[in-house]
């Protein structure tokens, strides 16, 4: 008896093995299979543009099959830090270009599409998406859009009732602090609990407005130090902000989403944040408070050399792994992949969705939502500089973000922490190797 | 086919457990002190630089700072939590209250609630825009009230310690009161009888029974609150500035964030020292205190 149950369980698991290793064979008849893992969330609204993409590529291309992993947030980065320690990453990933997924494309483990990028593919984009990427100047993504950093929403509704409008200087900012906070408002929301906040939205901005975009790059290369002028004048804007009451209180303890909160619950008149927050407008305001946010750059700070402007960084794309190299028909799925995704196709979707693509569009034709419509005309009118963070090595921003916080909580001065990070960039940063 | 002898086959039946505790426990504690005297660049392992990575770690300020916040929450685990759930476990057994039940349930909760779950929750309320700063704030007319204690140099642990101590006394408690109810009822009455007033039931019959379970207690205490992570990551991430930064989210911050391995390697191996020398610390503390109960 025990015999015949033994051979039955044998039986069954291996008809089991039979039927799942015929399933995945089944998957893979006339089709080509790519794993891919995204730091996307589709269940976000922010990326219905993406899912809207990944249907229409599914229509156009049912010959390829994309097995996706999805992660958001820092656990994309741990989980895929492991894959690339046992180099086995998947075929598609997101990608970033500049050192955010810096383990796999400095690794050798992302594959360079410069070679497989002509030139009347390249000449439909903005220039800057093919700025280099990486330390030996690689192209390991397309850019499908541009993340811009700094933005200043400002509640015009509250503007007029206080007889205010936009100011042009940050002298005129300063002096509305007063009637603002008489009428029980507070003038700025910005949460800078994760001290990243200010260096990402503002930093970049005040450094670029004193400096220039070429001063930036060569502060980085060494040959400017970051004790100059550009610097400690940008860090002296943040802790006269500091010191005039510019932020809510207890701005270094509030988290980005509860200063989104703030602003949204017309307890603040001007928010400072990405440009990206306008996908999160539309779909939790009303659309007359919309209506009255308007997005704008910050004030001409005095001495200024450049207007205006505002930072930008080519966006997260999607990298394909240097071993798919080998297998042409999957190499071409992919390459499908990324072109569909980033190229007119792709593009036209997303700027359905209020994305401003790389891809040269007009944008006119497109109904978006009232913030994303002001998104797409922030996007024409104010010239981009760098994000500062995404030039210099992580470990030395962090040192900075932690003194840039301690300052703006009153310890610290401009001029020992411009020091001290020129200090520590002099000795570790990859920019001056 | 030969049999083994007895001691042969002991050794060839811990063969397994032994090899997968080698794979598991031991090779990646040697692999890490390999690590530990090594440079990484740019993801890349440079070359072999000695104790050039404890240098760095033992000068450094912030892991000076994260060390300090490691010992607070080691003397608020030994000194506050375990004194605490003795004494809330004593309450409980000798029904000095009314409704145990229910004091035993409430007490027991925060342990089975997520730490993650703990700090969001407490942040929802302590924040600039939460429920007590907004209460606060309509009470007294002064809008630009916060909780300080948040941004303060010196006390910013203090929240941290509050949270640690009031969610982990209760695991202790429960232990404690397990332990306790091993003690036959009679022992209190008889004690009771001869006239032994309370500190003398506690120092000479619930001190030496549970001085064993004490000891298990202060070496779960002291390895958990070296590599006290979750709760701080979640509640401040170590911030503001780097106030509540503590030795795991250092070791977390140098590894993954800056993919120094080498650093990252150093910080556990320094992580593993401090938690052997302080148990064997407290091992001899133990054999010292059973040694004047005997």
């Amino acid at each position: 008896m025990k015999k015949v149950a033994l051979f039955a369980l044998v039986l069954v698991l291996s008809m089991s093995f039979v039927t799942a290793a015929g399933t995945k064979e089944a998957a893979k008849d006339g089709k080509v299979v790519l794993t891919a893992y995204m730091q996307i969330d589709p269940a976000n609204d922010q990326y219905a543009g993406h899912n809207a993409v990944m249907a229409a590529f599914a229509e156009k291309y049912p010959n390829i099959q994309l097995d996706i992993e999805y992660a958001s947030g820092e656990a994309f980065h741990q989980k895929f830090q492991s894959m690339a320690a046992s180099k086995k990453i998947p075929d598609l990933f997101t990608c970033y270009g500049g050192a955010r997924t810096a383990y796999v494309t400095e690794t050798g483990l992302t594959l360079d599409l410069t070679p497989y990028l002509d030139d009347a593919f390249k000449g439909q984009f903005a220039s800057a998406t093919w700025l280099p990427q990486g330390s030996a100047g690689a192209l390991y993504m397309v850019p499908p859009s541009f993340a811009v950093c700094h933005s200043i929403y400002a509640n015009t509704a509250i503007l007029d009732k206080l007889g205010l409008s936009y100011p042009e200087t940050f002298e005129q900012l300063v002096a509305q602090i007063p009637t603002i906070r008489a009428a029980g408002y507070y003038p700025m929301s910005m949460g800078n609990k994760d001290p990243w906040v200010v260096n990402s939205w503002l930093l970049g901005t005040f450094i670029e407005r004193f400096g220039g975009r070429e001063w930036i790059l060569k502060a980085a290369k060494g040959e400017a130090s970051f004790t100059d002028a550009p610097f400690v004048k940008a860090l002296e804007v943040i802790q006269a902000m500091s010191k005039e009451g510019l932020f809510s209180p207890g701005v270094n303890q509030m988290s980005n989403t509860e200063a989104d909160q703030e602003f949204y619950q017309q307890k603040s008149v001007y928010l400072i944040d990405a440009a990206w927050r306008t996908s999160a407008m539309d779909s939790q305001l009303p659309e007359a408070q919309r209506k009255a946010i308007d997005m704008r750059v910050f004030p001409a700070l005095p001495g200024e050399k450049y207007h205006n402007t505002s930072s930008a960084v080519a966006s997260e794309g999607f990298g394909i792994a240097k071993a798919v190299e080998k297998d042409q028909a999957k190499l071409d799925a992919a390459l499908a992949f990324v072109k569909f995704y980033a190229g007119e196709e792709g593009a036209s979707i997303r700027a359905q969705f209020g994305e401003v693509p790389s891809y040269n569009l007009d944008l006119n034709k497109f109904a978006v939502d009232v913030m994303q419509g002001k998104f797409v005309e922030f996007s024409a009118t104010y010239p981009m500089g760098y994000v500062f963070d995404s030039i210099m090595d992580g470990e030395g921003v962090n040192l900075l973000n932690t003194d840039l916080q301690a300052m703006m909580m009153g310890n610290g001065n401009p001029k020992d922490i411009a020091a001290k990070y020129e200090a520590w960039v002099a000795k570790n940063d990859s920019n001056r190797d | 086919m030969p049999r083994l002898n007895k001691r042969s086959s002991y050794y060839v039946l811990l063969l397994p457990a032994l090899l997968i505790y080698l794979a598991i426990i031991i090779f990646p504690i040697f692999m890490s002190l390999g690590l530990s005297f090594t440079e990484w660049r740019r993801f890349r392992m440079t070359g072999f630089i000695g104790l050039g990575n404890y240098m760095d770690i033992l000068s450094d300020p912030v892991f000076h700072r994260s060390l300090w916040n490691n010992i607070q929450i080691m003397l608020i685990s030994v000194l506050g939590q375990i004194p605490l759930g003795i004494l809330l476990a004593y309450l409980l057994h000798r029904k000095w209250v009314k409704g145990t039940k229910f004091f035993e349930f409430m007490i027991f909760l925060p342990i089975t609630i997520s730490s993650v779950v703990i700090a969001l929750l407490w942040n929802r309320v302590f924040s600039p825009v939460g429920i007590y700063t907004t209460f606060v704030r309509m009470i007294t007319s002064n809008p630009d009230y916060v909780v300080r204690i948040f941004e303060s140099e010196k006390f910013a642990m203090l929240p941290v310690l509050v949270v640690l101590l009031w969610q982990h006394t209760s695991l202790y408690m429960v232990i404690f009161l397990a332990n306790l109810q091993r003690i036959p009822s009679s022992v209190f009455e008889a004690a009771v009888i001869d006239g032994a007033k309370e500190t003398t039931i506690i120092t000479k019959i619930v001190l030496p029974a549970l001085s064993p379970v004490i000891f298990t207690c202060s070496v779960l205490a002291i390895s958990g609150s070296l590599k006290s992570f979750d709760l701080v990551y979640a509640m401040t991430a170590g911030g503001p500035v780097n106030y509540t930064y503590v030795m795991a989210l250092y070791l977390y911050q140098h590894t993954f964030t800056f993919h120094n391995y080498g650093k990252g390697s150093a910080v556990s191996i320094i992580i593993v020292i401090l938690s052997v020398g302080l148990i064997s610390l407290v091992r001899g503390i133990y054999a010292k205190a059973q040694k004047k109960f005997e």
